[in-house]
């Protein structure tokens, strides 16, 4: 399988890339061609670049055969195929939010990225949010990456996203090619639960992997989507999880992907106003 | 004549944007350098003012280390007793009072987590 189309944010198009994941994973010193065609969501280009860089680890030559023309301009756009040695194109639009390959020790680089991609180079042309929307997003989309940073126990973190102003959604996306939910709590707790479970078990309030106290990072992220009427995904090798307005959905994929990509979709038409969060006394939080 | 304890505690303060040097508190290994701060001051019984000034942004991951793990080491009338926060925004004060809620959960109750997997697997 080498002919990727219509790849959206669905169980379908994971399972595609897993599938095509699967067929060339065993291959050495081999080429392995590619077709993206028809469509291509931008912020699966995280996911994308994670199985193409386990093929280059296996020394294999990446070949894009063929590239629809619309799908060639965004990935050009959001630095992508940069990273096949093509040459980048300026995004006049502005919706792109840039394909980056960082290691867990670059925090702080990841500080800039997003500053960059999310705060100050969108203050103009993002729709106007209310008041604590866009530090909600940055703070949620932090939860992950830190997530990724020590959990996976993974060399590279993948992240993209893609603005889409009149649908007034942001689509962004995290991925990493560590060891996933369901190896971590077998390693913790010596106990084999089925991926989805594993997912399903670690987005519950208070619930970690650590030896020390944790386990609020995507329970924050899941109220504040529940809140925003976003979406959050998360594909943790054979297990998929979805959490949106219409609740929660799991399933298996036949076969498993080389990690954890989770996907946030954000409503920036949201007019709940996040910095009414209450009030604390500061005397009584210990 | 009776002593009268005020709530406004002295002690070392601890300034969270020049121990990390970040206005960005979110990286677990930023946290850990003010847990050790914090802990250095409590081995010599020393109280703490964690201050918060100019911090923009603020993760669990963060607030975990920092002050979360304190209730591995330390009951819960001692950190009443030897820390404060100050400067702390209101978004900044809930996610904390949840870190520490959850961390005097966790440390009481160690074998908790290994049962809720239990559960899933019964």
């Amino acid at each position: 399988m080498n002919r990727l189309f219509s790849v959206n944010n669905t169980f379908t198009s994971y399972q595609n890339l897993i599938s095509f994941y699967n067929s060339h994973k065993d291959k050495e010193f081999d080429e392995i061609r590619l077709e993206l065609d028809v469509f291509f969501a931008a912020n699966m280009s995280a996911a994308l670049g994670a199985i193409l860089d386990k093929f280059s680890e296996n020394l294999n030559d990446v070949i894009f055969d063929y590239i629809h023309s619309q799908i060639e301009q965004i990935l050009l756009k959001n630095d992508f195929l940069t990273y096949y040695g093509r040459e980048r194109i300026e995004d006049t639009n502005r919706t792109t939010i840039k394909y980056q390959r960082l290691k867990p020790t670059d925090g702080k680089y990841f500080k800039r990225y997003v500053i960059e991609e999310l705060i100050d180079g969108h203050s103009y042309d993002l729709p106007p949010m209310s008041s604590g929307v866009k530090e909600k997003i940055v703070e949620a989309i932090y939860e992950i990456f830190v997530n990724a940073q020590f959990h996976s126990n993974t060399e590279d973190i993948y992240t993209c996203g893609q603005f889409f102003p009149n649908k007034n959604k942001i689509e962004f996306t995290i991925v990493d090619t560590g060891v996933g939910f369901k190896q971590k709590i077998l390693e913790r707790f010596g106990k084999h639960l089925a991926a989805d479970r594993a997912i399903e078990w670690a987005v519950q309030d208070k619930n970690t992997t650590k030896q020390v106290t944790g386990g609020l990072g995507l329970a924050v992220l899941r109220e504040f989507i529940n809140m925003n009427k976003g979406r959050m995904q998360i594909i943790s090798r054979d297990g998929f999880y979805q959490y949106d307005n219409d609740g929660v959905m799991t399933k298996m994929f036949n076969g498993e992907f080389p990690g954890t990509i989770v996907n946030l979709q954000f409503c920036t038409d949201d007019s709940n106003n996040y910095s009414l969060t209450g009030e604390i006394d500061e005397n009584d939080i210990f | 004549m009776k002593m009268i304890y005020f709530e406004t505690m002295e002690g070392t303060t601890i300034n969270i944007v020049n121990t990390i040097g970040d206005l960005f508190g979110v990286e677990a290994e930023d946290g850990q350098k003010v847990y050790e701060l914090v802990r250095k001051a409590f081995e010599n019984d020393h109280k703490v003012i964690l201050s918060f000034v100019n911090i923009e942004m603020l993760t669990t991951a963060f607030l975990n280390t920092a002050i979360g793990q304190l209730y591995k080491d330390y009951s819960e009338s001692y950190i009443k007793e030897h820390l404060q926060v100050t400067d702390m925004s209101d978004s900044g004060k809930v996610a904390l009072k949840r870190v520490v809620d959850t961390a005097k959960l966790f440390y009481s109750d160690p074998d908790a987590l290994e049962r809720s997997i239990n559960d899933l697997l019964d």
